[in-house]
């Protein structure tokens, strides 16, 4: 599904979305002449497919080089917020609704994939710790050779550790799944030689999922099935569906994103994304999942342990400033410090960047969390309570 | 004197230009500054080193010599520094002096010579403090080890936890199941750690510290005791479930692991949180940010998992049958909030304590979705199939018994909806909430429950073709609820009008059985014009087809089958006994009397003590 595919025809399909939404009316209409203009109702979910598509829309002029970074997947997850919102209030609007085929089934599914999408949640909250850990390598770098009256072999010999552990601890993120295999040893650790150890001291950050979830297979659960409704069910629930899928679509991408950005267990980013463009979300959402897979496609990327634009800036720093340690020879001549300084003064400006965003997106993943808890107890509250009206 | 003070000033002078300056040049712009702004200063001040300095300078080489042949003595050492505490002693001296060193001669770094001595003095820190890291991680696994997780110490003594602490909870379980023995007593702290290798972190502790590394320090202490806690969690048997994972499992597995997991929430909140926490603050004594941060770094992974486990649960099936262990969780997380509140009281565990707050709320909103799930449950249950001879209904046993069951824990039921904060469809409690306005929010949840299984009663009694039957199958089921509610919790929720109001119910289906069942066979019992004899027969054929019928019906009740049963023959006996009394004396029947009675008054007696037996194997209930 190359970029030009759809680009090329996004604009006959722009409002494709808006347009089934019409021709069911006029064919309602044309049935039942006694209702003339849209009901509130089709105003409302009509609306809801153009929010969807503008925020997506913004989301999508993003520069290329702000795509994926911490302040970019905030707006993301904001955009996330907002439309799990509105489609709250179609839920509670339509209550009475939800409980006959097929809507029914659309609504379950909804909230069976929002139950696999909670662990998602919960997987990048584990990655948003360990970079935290990284963040913490990069502070003892900082105070190594930051504001130092004279640099000296010592501070650079402390650089270096913190930087070597900040390595293990980025490649052990690559290839969790050999290293978390030695993790379950038992208490008594005599006989461990040095280099273990020194390993050890990493892997004790652990996800808190099980060793054999996989956030590639969750996102293919949370995918599965994942088809625009068929005419005759968009007629028959009068476009609600649409509703339904588009919320599902919103949060399968929004999933798929995160994992594609943060580090967690078996990232895999190999999903089938596909929804034809008579939506016009899907216009936007195609061409931000199209960047960021063609992001993971580079080839400084692909062994990436998360595509945020954050983690490739550690990457880049610790590896300049782990070249410029390699070189250094004492006593500094003044160029080389000249250099350090400005290194030191790049990898400041990571760090700081990391350290002020991590707790704010960490705070918002939680959010969406509570959130969909929240919009699926209501949904299943209300279709009980719907049902025993019938 | 005065060449005294002179000396004094530009010493001072000297160390104002080396203090605020952070480089060579800064330093000597603002000595150039000094000479300029007297001209007694510009010679004074550009001097090389006064003999005084040079000779400290002298002590200042030879100090730092002999910590480098010290220090590195150590730090090159092949074994543990800690294993012979004379050693350890001698390089905390050591590092001592040349953290003192480097603090003292920092400010007259400014000087050429005395730099290059700190640059030395800094390698030599930084390989010291490297060392020190080593020792540190070394003595908290050595420590660790020592320490073994499943015998828990219990003030003085130490003793395995299931022994005399444990009351009849532990069965003799296979001790080659990595899994911790029950504990009954949560009231007891581990010294993780042995209190000499506790005093030495601490000292290995102030020293990175001093010397600015106390990030790493705080590092390996939360790295290593992360892992333990976390084997201490996996120990308990608590496994690492996704909620995909545990929306999928079996539910008795799930049961099983619930068990587990509170057993695990009471050890990690009530034992080891505290008693991490008591460790970190006396390995980071003196350092109580550093305490705190350490302490959420150990505890966060750990409380999150165990947090998490919540999560999925609260969010999982709604099914009724899981209210009492959805309850038992939600017992233990509220109980354990006392807990959460008092570790994790500093800034940096705060989100823990929160987190486990909002969890708690959440277990509230799944235990009233349970019992929402209930009501409909009830409202959808189909009339279909008619329970032979209007017995206890399946529903009203499993409802009531149910009810009774939850009843238990009326206390944390209140709770739970008092929490909801207003009853989420106004028009499904409206009714509820006039009449009752003094009551809880739970006894209008119960009631409702009532109200909705007695139109679903009423609406499956609908289903006999017999009207009589249909009043049996209500008193059946009515009965069966006013005894369940009698003698528990249930009484006192709904209240004795409550209780009143459905005996008078009862009553009313009573009256309606007789009058539908009996009225019009007593009927014929009268003495009007119509033959004798005609009356009589038709008697006969009804009173027998009644019988007939009526004894494969079901009064599961033995006091209300007696009372039924009672009532029907005294209304039926005397109006009889009379009926064929006056025989003999009617000119119709005459000495044929004999021939057309069928039955003695004793006969009809004994017919009717065959009521509601049930025959025909439809028995409607067990009790």
């Amino acid at each position: 599904m190359p970029a030009t595919d759809y680009q090329g025809v996004s604009a006959s399909f722009t409002n494709f979305g808006r347009s089934i939404l019409s021709i069911r009316r006029d064919q309602v209409h044309s049935m039942d002449s006694s209702n003339h203009g849209a009901t509130s109702q089709e105003l409302e979910l009509e609306a809801f497919q153009r929010q969807v598509a503008e925020r997506f829309r913004d989301l999508s002029s993003v520069d290329s080089n702000e795509l994926l970074s911490v302040s970019w997947i905030r707006k993301l997850l904001d955009v996330y917020l907002c439309c799990q919102e509105e489609f709250r209030v179609i839920m509670f609007n339509n209550r009475g609704n939800f409980n006959r085929a097929p809507s029914d089934r659309y609504i379950l599914e909804f909230f069976e994939r929002s139950v696999k999408a909670l662990d998602v949640c919960n997987a990048i909250r584990d990655g948003i710790e360990q970079i935290r850990q990284w963040q913490k390598q990069l502070e003892i770098v900082l105070c190594a050779l930051d504001n130092q009256r004279s640099l000296g072999e010592g501070q650079f010999r402390r650089a270096k550790k913190a930087l070597i552990d900040l390595a293990i601890g980025m490649l052990d993120e690559k290839d969790s799944n050999t290293t978390l295999a030695q993790r379950n040893r038992s208490f008594g650790r005599s006989n461990v030689n040095k280099d273990h150890k020194s390993l050890g001291h990493f892997r004790s950050l652990s996800w808190s999922v099980s060793r054999s979830w996989s956030a590639a297979k969750q996102l293919q659960a949370i995918g599965i099935n994942l088809v625009a409704p068929k005419a005759n069910e968009i007629m028959a629930t009068n476009g609600l569906v649409v509703a339904v899928f588009t919320m599902s679509y919103v949060l399968f991408f929004v999933m798929w994103a995160l994992v594609a950005a943060i580090p967690c267990q078996d990232r895999g980013l190999q999903t089938h994304f596909y929804v034809t463009r008579q939506f016009i979300w899907a216009v936007p959402i195609l061409s931000l999942h199209e960047r960021i897979l063609e992001e993971s496609k580079k080839r400084d990327r692909r062994n990436a342990c998360g595509l945020l634009k954050e983690i490739r800036e550690i990457e880049k720093c610790a590896c300049q400033m782990n070249e410029l340690t390699d070189s250094v020879q004492f006593p500094l001549t003044e160029d080389k410090e000249v250099e350090v300084k400005q290194r030191v003064k790049e990898l400041g400006l990571v760090y700081e960047a990391v350290k002020d965003g991590l707790d704010p997106l960490e705070c918002q993943v939680r959010e969406v969390f509570h959130r969909i808890v929240r919009s699926r107890t209501e949904g299943l509250d209300s279709m009980g309570r719907a049902n025993t009206h019938q | 004197m005065a060449e005294n003070g002179e000396e004094k000033l530009i010493q001072m002078a000297r160390h104002i230009a080396k203090t605020l300056g952070h480089t060579d040049n800064m330093t000597d712009d603002i000595l150039q500054i000094f000479s300029n702004f007297d001209g007694r200063f510009r010679e004074k001040l550009s001097e090389k080193l006064s003999d005084e300095d040079s000779r400290s300078f002298a002590a200042l080489e030879q100090t730092l010599k002999s910590l480098d042949r010290q220090i590195s003595r150590y730090v090159s050492a092949g074994h543990p520094i800690w294993s012979d505490s004379a050693d350890s002693s001698s390089f905390l001296d050591s590092v001592d002096e040349l953290i003192g060193l480097i603090r003292d001669w920092t400010p007259m770094s400014g000087e050429k010579n005395v730099s290059a001595c700190l640059d030395r003095a800094e390698d030599l820190l930084q390989q010291a403090m490297f060392r020190l890291e080593d020792e540190f991680k070394l003595s908290m696994e050595r420590g660790g080890e020592s320490f073994d997780v499943t015998r828990y110490h219990n003030g003085e003594s130490a003793h395995p936890s299931y022994s005399s602490d444990s009351e009849d909870q532990d069965k003799d379980e296979d001790d080659e199941i990595p899994v911790a023995h029950p504990i009954s007593d949560y009231n007891i702290i581990i010294d993780a750690l042995p209190s000499g290798t506790i005093n030495d972190l601490h000292e290995i502790v102030k020293r990175m510290v001093a010397g600015g590394y106390g990030k790493e320090c705080s590092h390996a202490y939360s790295s290593c005791r992360r892992e333990f806690l976390e084997e201490s969690l996996s120990r308990l048997g608590l496994q690492k479930l996704s909620n995909d994972e545990v929306q999928k499992m079996q539910w008795s597995d799930l049961e099983d692991e619930i068990e587990r997991w509170i057993k695990a929430a009471n050890v990690a909140l009530r034992i080891l949180f505290p008693s991490e926490r008591r460790l970190c603050d006396r390995i980071f004594f003196g350092f109580s940010s550093a305490a705190d941060l350490s302490f959420m770094e150990v505890c966060r992974g750990s409380t999150i998992q165990l947090l998490k486990f919540t999560d999925a649960v609260a969010i999982g099936s709604r099914a009724p049958e899981r209210l009492f262990k959805v309850l038992d969780v939600f017992e233990t997380v509220r109980d354990l909030i006392p807990e959460f509140e008092a570790v994790f009281s500093d800034q940096y565990c705060l989100f823990l304590r929160n987190e486990a707050i909002t969890i708690w709320k959440r277990l509230g909103e799944a235990i009233r979705g349970i019992f929402m799930e209930l009501e409909n449950l009830i409202r959808r249950d189909p009339a279909k199939t008619a329970v032979p001879g209007g017995g206890l209904h399946p529903i009203t046993r499993y409802v009531m018994n149910y009810l009774r069951a939850a009843c238990q824990s009326r206390q944390t039921l209140e709770q739970v909806f008092e929490e909801s904060v207003a009853p989420p469809s106004a028009g499904d409690y409206r009714k509820m909430e006039d009449r009752s306005l003094s009551s809880s929010s739970m006894s209008v949840q119960i009631a409702w429950i009532m109200e909705l299984l007695q139109s679903n009663l009423e609406a499956k009694s609908k289903i006999y073709r017999d009207s009589p039957l249909c009043s049996v199958f209500m008193m059946n089921n009515g009965r069966y609820i006013v005894q369940k509610v009698k003698d528990c919790e249930l009484g006192s929720l709904l209240g004795d009008d409550w209780v009143r109001k459905q005996m008078a119910k009862l009553r009313l289906y009573h009256v309606s059985y007789q009058r539908s069942s009996w009225s019009k066979v007593l009927g014929e019992l009268k003495i009007d014009g119509h033959s004798l004899k005609e009356k009589l027969k038709f008697f006969n054929t009804n009173f027998e087809q009644i019988c007939k019928t009526q004894s494969t019906w079901v009064i599961f009740d033995e006091q209300l089958r007696d009372e039924l049963r009672s009532s029907v023959a005294g209304n039926l006996l005397p109006a009889y006994g009379n009926f064929i009394g006056r025989l003999p004396s009617s000119p119709e029947m005459g000495k044929q009397v004999e021939r057309y009675v069928k039955y003695s008054v004793e006969d009809l007696e004994a017919r009717i003590n065959e009521l509601f037996q049930g025959r025909g194997g439809l028995a409607g209930g067990r009790k």
